[in-house]
C-alpha cells in the first residue's frame, strides 16, 4: 500500500486560498486516482523512453518537478488543458509512438483518465517518483513477481517424510482438478526410469532381474542409494550443468582454437556432483574461485566458468566487443543460477522484469577487472597463467580497482552516460547490496565474490528455487517453472509454488547438499508412477500436458543417453573417467564443412573413443552429426532445457550411420557368445538391446527375420554361414535399437 | 539512424513451441497424411509440423532463394563498382581524411584501379568488369546494390554476419529463418539446402547455417554434389533395399504393439512415421542430384563439359533442380577453405579473381537463363555477393592484391520481384566506403525476407525472454530495386 501524501499541482497552489474546503475534498480524491489510474498508466504507457535514466526528448516524466521542466518541446503541461502539449501528442495519436509497425495508441479510457486528470491541473502527491518496477501489472511484472519473494519456510518437522510431502502437494493439487495419479510403475519400468536418469545408461537384464526379485521393503531406496554413490552419477549431471555453462572446448570464429584444460572444468563438475559439494560453494568456486579465502588449483579451475563462451580474437571493434564479453559473462552467470533474463536490460530497463537498466551494469561491473579487453592472443581471452598462478583455464580480475563503468544509453558504446556503482540485482530490495571496495592488498576487486554470496545468501530467494527446478525438471522432464531459464513475467509461473519452495528450503536447511534433494524427489511416488494412466484421454482433455503430474512423463533418450547405451549394449563402452576428451569419429562428408581440411580435425584412435559422451570434444565450429542430430545444444549460450524434435534425419542416423552398425555387430557378437542355437541367440539380443525376454510372438518374427535375412544376404560380401549369421543377428539388434522402446523411456 | 525499436516478446507464440515439445512430437503425422499414414493425427498436427508450408506475411513472388555467396570477399571495385576516378587517382596514397581498419596489419599500397575494364551490359547499360563477360548478357536481370556495408573486417565474423546479421555465432542464419517463417514445400527434401566449394567450408564452419537458438529443424542441411547428397543416406553395401524394407516391416510390427500398449502415444506415433519419411528420402534425395535427365546442351551450358567450371557448374544446375522440387533456400559457396582458394585476393586480384570469376561466370549465367527459360526466375530470389568486399589500395608494390573492407561492396539480386536493370547506392569516389544511399547487411536483410513475403519486423522468435529478429531492432527494405 501506497501511504497517502500531500498533493501538489498548479491549479491547487493558484487557487488553494479560494476554496480550500473543496479543493482539499477534491485533491483527496484525485489523490486516490493518481494512485489507482494515472501513476499505472504514465508508468506503463509513457515512462519507458521518458524516464530519468535516458529521457527521450528531454522529458522525464517519472517525477512532478521533472515532468513541469518539461523537454525539448516544452512543458507537456499547461494551465489550460486544451494547450496540454502532453494531451494533443497523445490525443493526435502520436504518443506514444508506433512500435514494430504496430499502433500504441491510448485506449479511450486511457484518454479519458489522462484527460480529466490534466484537466484538474494534473495533481502529483509531493515527493512521489513514479518507478516502473513497483507493482505487476497485465503488462509486465514489478518487484511483487513471485520468484523475487522470500521462500516459504517449509515444516520440518517431520524430516522423515519428505518424499510424502512432495506426494502430499502433488495430491492436493491432482484433487483439485478431479485428477487421481497414476498407478506405480513395474519394477523393470522403474529400474530403467531412475538409471538412464541418475547414471545416463540403462540397467542390465541381470540388474534389473535382480531387483524384481528382491522383496526386502527398502529394495528401491538401495538402489537409490547405490545409483548416487555410483561415479556415473557424476558424469550424467555434469552433461545438463555443462549445458547451461555453454560448455564447448574451442573458441569459435576465425582460428577456432582449443581453450587449453576446459576439460579440467569439466572434470572439476564432475567431482563437485559425486562428491556433493554443497551448492553454494558450488557457485562461489565458479564466480568467484580466485578470491575465495581457501583458493586452490580446484577452486580457480571452477572459474572456467567464465572462460567457456565464445571468444573472437580478432573483433572489429575491440572497445565495443568488450561489452559483448560482459554480456556473455552477465547472461550466463544470471541464467544459470538466478533465471533471470539480465541481458535484456543491457541496452534498456527490462521490459517485462524488475531489473532498470543500472542493474545490468551493477551486475557487468563484477566482470569489468577481468580480462575482458583485447590482449595477446595466447592468452586466449584470460589472463596469463602468471596472472591467474595456476596454468588452468580461469579467470581473475587484473586490477583490484577497475576502471568506472559507464551505463550505455541503449547499449551504444558511443553514447556512456553515468558511472554505475558495483552491486547486485534490485529485484528484492531487501537483500540488495552495493559492493564493498576491497581491502587495499587484496589483487582482486573482490565483487565476484561479493556477487555470489548475494546469489547464495539463503535471504536470496531464487538461486534455491533455480536449482531445485533443475533438478526436478531434469527427473521428471519438464520443471515446476516450467520455463527453467526464465522466471521472470514472460516464463510460466510455477505449476506447485509450495512444493518449489519446499524443495528450495530443505535444499538450504540441508547444507545445500544436492543429493538429498534427488533422494527426496525419487523416492517420492509421484516420481515412481506409470506413464501410463487408465483414464489418460479423460485426463488429457484436463491437463493435456500434464502440469499436475497424474502420470510419469515419457521421455525420449538425449543424445548423450543414446549413444553411451549403444556403447553399453555392445559390451565397448570404456567407464574410464576425466582427462583430456577424445575426438569422435565423424565422416569424411561432414568434415567438409570445415574451412582447414584434414589439420583441423583428427578424430581419435576407436578404441579411444568409446568412452562416455559426456568426454566427447566439443569444437564450436564443427557440430558432431549424430548428436547434433539429437537435439544436443547449442554452445553459444546456456541452455537449460533441450529442445527434443523427431525429424526424419534421426531416423537416417540411426539407419545408416557406420558407426551404428559397428555397434550392432558388436551386439550380435555377444548375442551369439550367449547362446548355442538360434533360439537362444535371438533372445540374448533382446536382452542384450532392451534388458527383457521377448514374448513369444515378438521371438518368433524375431527368428523369421533372422532366417530369412540370412538366406537372402548378398554371398559374394560374405564367406562363412558364421559370418553370414552375425550379419543376421545385426540386423536384428540394429532393427532393435531402432525400436521406440530403446529410445523412450517410460 | 533509424528509429530503433525493441522487439521484446509481444507474444507467448514460439514460448508454446519450445515448452510443449509440441512440434517434436507431432511433427511428423502431417506429412504422413499425405500418404494416408496416421490420418486421424493430421490434422491436429498440421499447426505443429515445424517444416509445414505456412503464409507469407504479404503476396509475394519469390517462392524460392538461392544464394550465391562468394567466399572470401569479392573486390568491388573490380567487379560491379565501377570508379573511373580510380583511374585519375592511380598511383597515389589515400587520401588521410579515409580512416579504416587495416585488417591484418598488412601493407597499405597505392590507390590502384580496376585490373579489367568494365563495359555495358543489356540496354540498362550496367556497367561490368571483364571478369563476368556472362552474367553481364543479363545486366537488364540484375540490381546492382553498390553501397552495402557490413560491421567487421574478419573473415570468421563477417561471413557469420553475413549469414546470421550479427558477427556473433549463436545466431539462427538467413535459410534457417526463412525455413522458419515459411516451412518447405517438399517434405522428402530438406527445406534450407547449402553447397559447400569441395575446397573447404567458410571460416567459422557450421555457425554459418547453424539454426542458432532456433529448434534444429531449421538448420542448413550440407548436401553434397554428387553420390549421397546428405549424411547417412544409404545403408552399407552389405543391405540391399529389399532387406531393409523387411527390417522397416519389422521395426513397424515392433513400434505398433510398443504403442498399442501405450495409448494415445503421439510422440511414438510420430517418431515411427519418420522411418518411412526417411526411407521415401533414400530415393528422392539421390534424384535431386542425378544429372543424367539433363539434355546434353543444359549440361553444356552450365559448363559440365569444362574442368574450370564444371564444379560450380553441377551445384547451380542442382539448385536449378531443388528449386523445382520446392526447396525454400539454397546456398552455394563459390571458394572454400583459406586465402586464395577463396575469393581473398590479398596476393593479386587478377590471378584470384580471374580463376573464381572463371569457375562461377558460366554457371550463373546459365542458371539465370535457365530459370527464365522455365519460367522460374520470377519465382526465384538470386542474390550474389560476399561477406564484405575490398580496398581500393593494393598490398605494394609488387602485390597487386587488396585487402578486406568491410565499409563499401558491392552485391546484386535477380529475379523473385527484383527490379531488373537498375543500379542501387554509391561508394565514394574512389570505391572506399558506402555513401550515397547505404545499405547495411540489416537492410539486405530485411529487403530478402521482404522478397520472400515476410516482413522482418514481424518474423520473430522467442529466446531468452525476447522476441529475436534476424535483423535485430535495424533493417529497412530496399524498396527501390523492388518490381
Amino acid at each position: 500500500m501506497i501511504p497517502p501524501l500531500p498533493v501538489q499541482g498548479p491549479q491547487i497552489k493558484w487557487f488553494f486560498f479560494l476554496s480550500a474546503f473543496v479543493l482539499s475534498q477534491k485533491s483527496y480524491a484525485i489523490q486516490g486516482n493518481f494512485e489507482r489510474d494515472v501513476a499505472p498508466l504514465i508508468v506503463l504507457r509513457c515512462l519507458e523512453c521518458h524516464n530519468f535514466v535516458d529521457p527521450s526528448g528531454g522529458l522525464d516524466l517519472s517525477s512532478y518537478p521533472s515532468m513541469i521542466r518539461g523537454g525539448e518541446s516544452g512543458s507537456p503541461i499547461s494551465s489550460e488543458s486544451d494547450e496540454s502539449l502532453l494531451l494533443q501528442r497523445v490525443l493526435a495519436a502520436e504518443m506514444p509512438p508506433e512500435k514494430n509497425g504496430k499502433s500504441q495508441t491510448l485506449t479511450n479510457e486511457e484518454q479519458l483518465v489522462l484527460k480529466e486528470w490534466i484537466q484538474s491541473g494534473a495533481p502529483w502527491p509531493e515527493g512521489r517518483v513514479l518507478d516502473p518496477y513497483e507493482r505487476t501489472t497485465a503488462k509486465r511484472a514489478g518487484r511483487d513477481w513471485w520468484a523475487w519473494q522470500p521462500i516459504a519456510a517449509a515444516d520440518t518437522t517431520s524430516p522423515n517424510t519428505t518424499s510424502n510431502a512432495i506426494d502430499l502437494l502433488v495430491r492436493d493439487s491432482l484433487h483439485a482438478h478431479q485428477l487421481t495419479a497414476a498407478p506405480a510403475a513395474d519394477r523393470r519400468t522403474l529400474l530403467r526410469r531412475l538409471s538412464f536418469d541418475l547414471l545416463g545408461l540403462p540397467p542390465t537384464a541381470e540388474e534389473i532381474a535382480a531387483f524384481e526379485q528382491d522383496s526386502s521393503p527398502n529394495a528401491y531406496e538401495k538402489v537409490v542409494d547405490q545409483f548416487l554413490a555410483s561415479k556415473h552419477f557424476g558424469e550424467r549431471w555434469a552433461r545438463h550443468w555443462l549445458d547451461l555453462a555453454r560448455f564447448a572446448e574451442t573458441n569459435g570464429y576465425e582460428r577456432d582454437e582449443v581453450k587449453p584444460y576446459a576439460w579440467r572444468y569439466r572434470d572439476w563438475v564432475i567431482d563437485a556432483i559425486n562428491s556433493d559439494m554443497p551448492y553454494d560453494q558450488f557457485v562461489t568456486e565458479q564466480l568467484a574461485g580466485d578470491e575465495i579465502p581457501n583458493r586452490s588449483e580446484s577452486s580457480v579451475i571452477a572459474t572456467g566458468f567464465l572462460r567457456l563462451g565464445t571468444w573472437d580474437d580478432e573483433p572489429n571493434d575491440p572497445n565495443e566487443y568488450q561489452y559483448d564479453r560482459l554480456e556473455d559473462l552477465v547472461h550466463s552467470t544470471t541464467t544459470a543460477f538466478l533465471a533471470m533474463t539480465v541481458k535484456c536490460a543491457r541496452c534498456h530497463d527490462h521490459k517485462f522484469d524488475a531489473i532498470p537498466q543500472t542493474d545490468y551494469y551493477r551486475v557487468a561491473s563484477s566482470f569489468w577487472g577481468g580480462p575482458v579487453a583485447q590482449r595477446n592472443r595466447d592468452w586466449n581471452g584470460g589472463p596469463s597463467k602468471e596472472e591467474l598462478g595456476f596454468d588452468v583455464l580461469g579467470w581473475t580480475d587484473l586490477t583490484n580497482t577497475p576502471p568506472d563503468l559507464r551505463l550505455l544509453a541503449k547499449g551504444d558504446v558511443h553514447r556512456p552516460l553515468q558511472v554505475v556503482a558495483p552491486g547486485t540485482l534490485t529485484g528484492a530490495p531487501a537483500i540488495a547490496r552495493a559492493f564493498d571496495n576491497p581491502s587495499a592488498d587484496s589483487k582482486t576487486s573482490t565483487r565476484r565474490l561479493q556477487l555470489a554470496r548475494w546469489i547464495v545468501d539463503k535471504q536470496n530467494p531464487l538461486a534455491a528455487r533455480v536449482i531445485v527446478n533443475r533438478l526436478w525438471q531434469h527427473h521428471f522432464g519438464e520443471g515446476l517453472v516450467r520455463t527453467p531459464d526464465n522466471f521472470g513475467f514472460l516464463g510460466s509461473p510455477p505449476t506447485h509454488p509450495e512444493l518449489l519452495d519446499l524443495l528450495a528450503s530443505q535444499l538450504m536447511a540441508g547444507e545445500w547438499r544436492l543429493k538429498r534433494i534427488h533422494k527426496m524427489i525419487v523416492m517420492s511416488q509421484t516420481y515412481r508412477q506409470s506413464s501410463i494412466h487408465p483414464s489418460a484421454s479423460k485426463y488429457s482433455e484436463i491437463d493435456a500436458s500434464n502440469r499436475f503430474w497424474w502420470r510419469a512423463e515419457r521421455r525420449r533418450l538425449d543424445a548423450e543417453q543414446l549413444r553411451d547405451s549403444l556403447l553399453l549394449c555392445s559390451g565397448r563402452l570404456d567407464r574410464s573417467m576425466g582427462g583430456p576428451s577424445f575426438m569422435a569419429p565423424i565422416n569424411d562428408e561432414a568434415l567438409e564443412g570445415l574451412s582447414k581440411k584434414g589439420d583441423a580435425y583428427k578424430a581419435s584412435p576407436a578404441e579411444q573413443s568409446r568412452r562416455r559422451s559426456v568426454y566427447m570434444f566439443s569444437k564450436r565450429s564443427l557440430a558432431v552429426p549424430m548428436m547434433a542430430v539429437f537435439d544436443s545444444c547449442d554452445t553459444t549460450a546456456p541452455t537449460g532445457r533441450r529442445d527434443v524434435s523427431t525429424v526424419a534425419p534421426q531416423a537416417l542416423t540411426l539407419l545408416n550411420n557406420e558407426w551404428v552398425h559397428g555397434e550392432s555387430y558388436a551386439m550380435a557378437a555377444r548375442a551369439i557368445a550367449a547362446g548355442s542355437d538360434r533360439v537362444q541367440r535371438v533372445s540374448a539380443a533382446w536382452r542384450i538391446v532392451l534388458s527383457r525376454e521377448p514374448t513369444d510372438r515378438e521371438k518368433d518374427a524375431s527368428i523369421e527375420f533372422v532366417s530369412r535375412w540370412q538366406s537372402t544376404s548378398n554371398s559374394g560380401a560374405v564367406n562363412s554361414d558364421a559370418d553370414q549369421e552375425l550379419l543376421a543377428i545385426a540386423a536384428l539388434c540394429h532393427t532393435l535399437i531402432n525400436t521406440n522402446e530403446f529410445i523412450y523411456l517410460d | 539512424m533509424n528509429k530503433q525499436l525493441f522487439p521484446c516478446g509481444q507474444t507467448r507464440r514460439q514460448a508454446l513451441w519450445q515448452m510443449g515439445g509440441g512440434f517434436a512430437g507431432l511433427a511428423l503425422t502431417s506429412l504422413l497424411e499425405q500418404d494416408g499414414f496416421f490420418a486421424k493425427h493430421a490434422a491436429a498436427a498440421e499447426s505443429t509440423n515445424p517444416l509445414s508450408p505456412k503464409p507469407t506475411h504479404f503476396p509475394c513472388k519469390a517462392k524460392s532463394c538461392i544464394f550465391l555467396m562468394m567466399n572470401g570477399g569479392p573486390s568491388h571495385v573490380d567487379t560491379w563498382d565501377y570508379k573511373p576516378e580510380l583511374q585519375k587517382h592511380a598511383g597515389k596514397s589515400m587520401p588521410a581524411d579515409k580512416k579504416f581498419i587495416n585488417s591484418g596489419g598488412r601493407a597499405v599500397g597505392l590507390l590502384s584501379p580496376a585490373v579489367r575494364p568494365f563495359k555495358p551490359g543489356g540496354e540498362c547499360g550496367t556497367m561490368v568488369s571483364d571478369f563476368f563477360p556472362r552474367i553481364r548478357e543479363h545486366a537488364d536481370s540484375l540490381a546492382v546494390i553498390r553501397s552495402c556495408y557490413t560491421d567487421t573486417h574478419a573473415h570468421g565474423s563477417a561471413s557469420v554476419q553475413m549469414n546470421t546479421g550479427k558477427p556473433i555465432i549463436g545466431r539462427p542464419s538467413l535459410g534457417s529463418w526463412v525455413a522458419y517463417g515459411l516451412g518447405s514445400e517438399n517434405q522428402n527434401l530438406p527445406g534450407y539446402v547449402v553447397m559447400l566449394d569441395k575446397r573447404g567450408g567458410p571460416i567459422g564452419g557450421q555457425p554459418n547455417w547453424s539454426s542458432g537458438f532456433a529448434p534444429a529443424s531449421y538448420q542448413g542441411t550440407l548436401f553434397r554434389p554428387q553420390g549421397n547428397p546428405i549424411l547417412d543416406l544409404t545403408s552399407p553395401s552389405s543391405i540391399s533395399r529389399t532387406q531393409q524394407r523387411e527390417q522397416l516391416d519389422l521395426l513397424a510390427k515392433f513400434n505398433q504393439e510398443h504403442l498399442e500398449a501405450r495409448p494415445g502415444g503421439t510422440e511414438l506415433a510420430s517418431r515411427a512415421a519418420s522411418y518411412e519419411l526417411a526411407f521415401r528420402m533414400q530415393a528422392e534425395t539421390p534424384d535431386a542430384v542425378d544429372l543424367s535427365g539433363e539434355t546434353a546442351s543444359t549440361l553444356t551450358a552450365y559448363g559440365l563439359n569444362d574442368a574450370n567450371t564444371a564444379e560450380f557448374g553441377r551445384n547451380c544446375l542442382i539448385a536449378r533442380r531443388l528449386v523445382e522440387r520446392g526447396v525454400r533456400f539454397i546456398q552455394l559457396y563459390s571458394g572454400g577453405g583459406h586465402l586464395e582458394e577463396t575469393w581473398d585476393a590479398h596476393e593479386s586480384v587478377e590471378k584470384n579473381h580471374g580463376r573464381h570469376a572463371g569457375e562461377t561466370d558460366q554457371p550463373i549465367a546459365a542458371l539465370l537463363t535457365d530459370l527464365k527459360q522455365r519460367g522460374l526466375l520470377d519465382s526465384t530470389l538470386i542474390v550474389w555477393g560476399g561477406e564484405f568486399g575490398r580496398m581500393p589500395f593494393t598490398e605494394g608494390v609488387d602485390k597487386p592484391g587488396r585487402n578486406h573492407n568491410p565499409y563499401g561492396f558491392s552485391m546484386w539480386l535477380a529475379g523473385g520481384g527484383v527490379k531488373g536493370g537498375v543500379t542501387y547506392g554509391e561508394t565514394d569516389e574512389l570505391g572506399f566506403a558506402a555513401e550515397t544511399n547505404k545499405v547495411h547487411v540489416h537492410d539486405l536483410h530485411a529487403t530478402i525476407l521482404h522478397l520472400m513475403g515476410l516482413d522482418h519486423t514481424r518474423l520473430t522468435y522467442f529466446h531468452q525472454g525476447r522476441d529475436e529478429r534476424l535483423t535485430d531492432v535495424y533493417g529497412n527494405v530496399v524498396r527501390d530495386i523492388l518490381i
